[in-house]
């Protein structure tokens, strides 16, 4: 984040001035200076790939004193718009509060996850503002007849330091349209930041305490119907055709592996789904598709002694996700050593807003109203469905989420959308119920891991084996595994800064068909659990204090000692524990961020565990709104909390134990600790904060439970089977 | 059939049959879609509305039953949409994420009054899965200060 020369019209960041067919097409917006700016090759290469067209990002400054910034991705409550709309803020000189904030159409839009909305694209945002500020400079420059060195910048105007003249950006917008980008630009170093690094308020939260901000399933749309959703319990099962239409219907629609039933209304829609009876295609295997098989399977796949061969058939066989030093080879030899077995379950997303996607299609186009964490998949989707259409005729409006969680990437919704709406001739609102939500997902895919420790005669760790058996998120979406197998099975466990030089982590893949997807911090969201269990086990096999283990091992890592360090001071590591408490301790790095938290807990039930506090340090590098990343740490907090106590799906007959919040309880009110959180600002690279509070809390509390009770947790959820009542 | 039912301080007449849940009638038939589906079951909360001034979940509530009672949905909360003190709190606190679920928690923290008791304030039912709650407690403290005025009399 440090001052910084952008050279522009290199492989980095690209700046024009908008084309008059982008001010008419989507952004109506006449006049004034209006600039389009790509991402740096670094934050766009493999969305830009994928879409075939550069991203691009827009300015506008009006001749009114309006400035807006056209933002892409995805908004799902982390803060993106306002985020990327604050680097503008911050080197056009502009005050927080005259900024609006829009998004852009969809073809033109990224991904939104890996925690990376805001502070891979920051630079981006940040040289445009400073580009527009310079052409803004030059014309006022120009204007006056003097050097641009002479003119200052100020809250929206250009002084002339000379004659103190003043014109403002509204007043120099429309000469700045008409010169050259500048090659280069200077960006605003660090030390004098006004905007970035400060708490400034979002500009979404309005729209949100009165009811007037529009998620997917508030649209409407002249003429639409509503369609309820009523999915194959199987994973790709199909329906029995003829399907008779039910008395109140408007029409029933068979899709791929599911039935829409139409009618005049939500409610009326999704009672008429809930009650049709369908006959279905089952997949040929779905009687096998039991959580126990699935245990079986991974005990067998435990103990697989197939090497991964590169081009050959791999099924059951083990990669090698990380090898240092001798590896495991040091168990044979070791004093001591510890066996140690962790399994997670399935886990549902959840998000409030169920899914839902309003379409409407004619003979001559086709327009998307849709919560999506990918506006530009869901563009392809319908291209996919209407090859014939020209490019022109699709229209993809992004809608606010509420909840993305990593299930909002996927385009199952938005096809059988757009299938009703083609049927049908006239315009869709396609929705799921909460049971519909919860009991077709690409879950969090289960996983089991075994750890074992070597330890020697003088308590130095001399070898740790860890086996990875997990479903392949990539694997199910046609992607043939590397060497290393599936990162996301083993992301948390690798590449940890922990001395432990000599070890082995192996990833085997579970065949399990139930499909599995992208849920908050992927793959840490278990191998945190993992990995902090373990050392907290080792810990006490060594009879360490867990937080000096921590300590010693992280000798040669400065950053995750200093946020270690600043945990345990703020949870109190060190002070007496109230009585009938105890703490636990946790750090987990991901998304290029570090955290560690310290719990409080007692009186666990057979329902919950009292979490009391909370404390949370981050270290992203640098935080652009530390109230963003204090909520994103308290949310990450609570969604991984609701997890670890009671998040499971099982499945029989591969139909999904999940229906509702009733037997898939999440934390309310009396459940949430006092969440205090401290912010590092390292001087790293700026990382992301959407998922990084995640992945400590359930080790953390697993830790704490440890000492209050003996007993240690290695199979989550905490309380299997917990239901819950309004 | 046609129900009358007050809402936001109007009369409207929907003709839906009797036992349409009032989130559906709110939403479908009159357009207020700032109350929220979360569950349909009564469990979520995100439905929650004042019915005479007390908040009340209405995914199963049927229209029917409501004829005789005042409606107010978070569209009503205030006449301008951002004064009633709660409302202010809550962007004071910076407190919606994702912001699906805080029409119901803004109309149940509302109907609690202005100085609800801590224990008051840990039994609300309502789900965020963005997990909010320690904004919420400290939003609702703050407007219990005064600081962004007194309650408004409720309906």
């Amino acid at each position: 984040m440090s001052d910084r020369t952008i050279h522009l019209h290199q492989e980095e960041v690209k700046i024009t001035h908008a084309s008059e067919m982008d001010r008419r097409s989507f952004l109506k917006k006449a006049g004034g200076l209006l600039l389009a700016f790509s991402f740096e090759a670094g934050a766009n290469r493999a969305e830009a790939a994928g879409a075939g067209t550069p991203i691009t990002n827009y300015i506008h400054i009006g001749a009114d004193e309006t400035v807006t910034v056209f933002v892409g991705g995805g908004e799902m409550g982390q803060g993106i718009w306002s985020g990327l709309a604050m680097g503008v803020a911050e080197d056009l000189f502009v005050a927080w509060e005259k900024i609006a904030v829009e998004p852009i159409t969809a073809s033109l839009s990224w991904l939104t996850g890996g925690s990376s909305g805001v502070s891979r694209r920051m630079t981006t945002f940040r040289t445009a503002g400073a580009t527009a500020r310079t052409l803004l400079v030059n014309a006022a420059a120009q204007t006056w007849g003097v050097d641009p060195s002479v003119c200052a910048v100020n809250n929206g105007a250009v002084i002339n330091t000379t004659t103190n003249a003043s014109l403002t950006y509204g007043q120099l917008a429309p000469l700045a349209a008409t010169l050259p980008v500048p090659a280069t630009v200077v960006l605003v170093p660090s030390t004098s930041f006004r905007v970035l690094g400060t708490a400034v308020p979002r500009k979404d939260l309005y729209g949100k305490v009165n009811g007037q901000a529009k998620y997917g399933l508030d649209v409407v749309v002249p003429g639409m119907v509503f369609a309820a959703i009523k999915n194959c319990p199987v994973a790709g099962g199909t329906p029995k055709l003829p399907i008779t239409k039910p008395v109140g219907a408007l029409a029933v629609v068979a899709l791929d592996s599911a039935v829409a039933v139409v009618a005049t209304n939500s409610w009326a829609a999704m009672n008429l789904a809930n009650s049709l009876s369908v006959s279905w295609n089952y997949p040929t295997d779905y009687l096998t598709q039991n959580s126990t098989n699935f245990a079986t399977t991974a005990s067998t796949l435990m103990n697989s002694t197939k090497p991964y061969v590169a081009g050959a058939d791999n099924s059951g066989a083990v990669y090698t996700a990380e090898t240092a030093g001798t590896g495991a080879a040091g168990l044979s030899t070791a004093a001591k050593t510890l066996e140690l077995n962790y399994s997670f379950p399935y886990l549902a997303h959840c998000c409030m807003e169920v899914l839902n996607c309003t379409a409407s299609v004619t003979p001559t186009s086709c327009e998307l109203w849709v919560p999506t964490q990918a506006p530009n998949s869901c563009l392809k989707t319908a291209q996919a469905l209407l090859p014939t259409l020209p490019a022109s005729a699709f229209k993809v409006n992004v809608m606010l989420m509420g909840g993305g969680l990593g299930r909002k990437f996927e385009q199952d919704y938005v096809k059988q959308a757009l299938q009703v709406a083609i049927a049908l001739g006239k315009p869709v609102k396609l929705m799921y119920s909460r049971e519909q939500d919860m009991g077709r997902d690409y879950y969090r895919p289960m996983a089991v891991s075994r750890v074992r420790v070597g330890i020697d005669a003088a308590n130095n760790i001399t070898a740790l084996h860890i086996r990875n058996v997990v479903p392949s998120i990539s694997n199910q979406r046609g992607v043939v595994l590397g060497a290393k197998g599936d990162s996301a099975g083993t992301e948390g466990v690798v590449g940890r800064s922990y001395a432990l030089p000599n070890r082995l982590v192996e990833y085997v893949q579970h065949t399990s068909p139930i499909p599995v997807g992208y849920w908050r911090s992927v793959g840490n969201s278990f191998n945190a659990f993992v990995m902090e269990t373990a050392i907290d086990e080792i810990a006490t096999a060594l009879g360490y204090d867990p937080y000096l283990l921590r300590r010693q091992l992280l000798a040669n890592d400065a950053r995750s000692l200093d946020v270690l360090d600043a945990a345990a001071q703020l949870g109190g590591w060190n002070t007496p524990v109230a009585a009938g408490h105890a703490r636990g301790i946790a750090l987990a790095p991901s998304f290029g961020s570090i955290v560690a938290q310290v719990v409080d807990i007692s009186m666990p039930t057979t329902t919950s565990i009292k979490v009391h506090s909370v404390a949370c340090v981050v270290d992203c590098g640098f935080a652009m709104n530390p109230n963003s990343v204090e909520a994103q740490m308290q949310g990450g907090i609570m969604h991984g909390l609701s997890a670890a106590m009671w998040g499971q799906v099982t499945f029989s007959k591969g139909v999904a134990s999940a229906k509702n919040f009733s037997n898939y309880p999440a934390a309310k009110m009396k459940d949430a600790p006092v969440i205090t959180v401290q912010i590092i600002n390292s001087g790293a690279a700026a990382s992301g904060t959407g998922e990084p509070g995640v992945p400590p809390i359930a080790p953390a509390i697993a830790a704490a439970y440890f000492k209050l009770t003996g007993k240690r947790i290695r199979t989550l959820p905490f309380f299997p089977g917990v239901t819950m009542s309004g | 059939m046609a129900y009358t039912i007050n809402v936001n301080g109007k009369s409207y007449n929907v003709d839906v049959p009797g036992d349409t849940p009032l989130l559906w009638v709110l939403r479908d038939v009159l357009g207020l879609t700032g109350t929220k589906y979360g569950c349909g079951i009564e469990v979520c909360n995100a439905c929650n509305v004042w019915i005479d001034g007390s908040a009340e979940k209405c995914c199963k509530l049927p229209v029917k039953e409501v004829t005789q009672v005042k409606i107010t949905t978070i569209e009503g909360l205030s006449a301008d949409g951002q004064s009633h003190p709660i409302q202010k709190a809550w962007i004071a606190e910076q407190v919606p994420q994702c912001g699906y679920c805080q029409s119901g928690m803004i109309m149940r923290a509302a109907a609690m009054g202005s100085k609800p008791t801590d224990a008051a304030i840990d039994s609300m039912p309502n789900i965020c899965v963005c997990g909010t709650y320690n904004r919420i407690k400290k939003a609702i403290k703050r407007a219990g200060t005064g600081e962004f005025g007194a309650y408004p009399p409720k309906p």
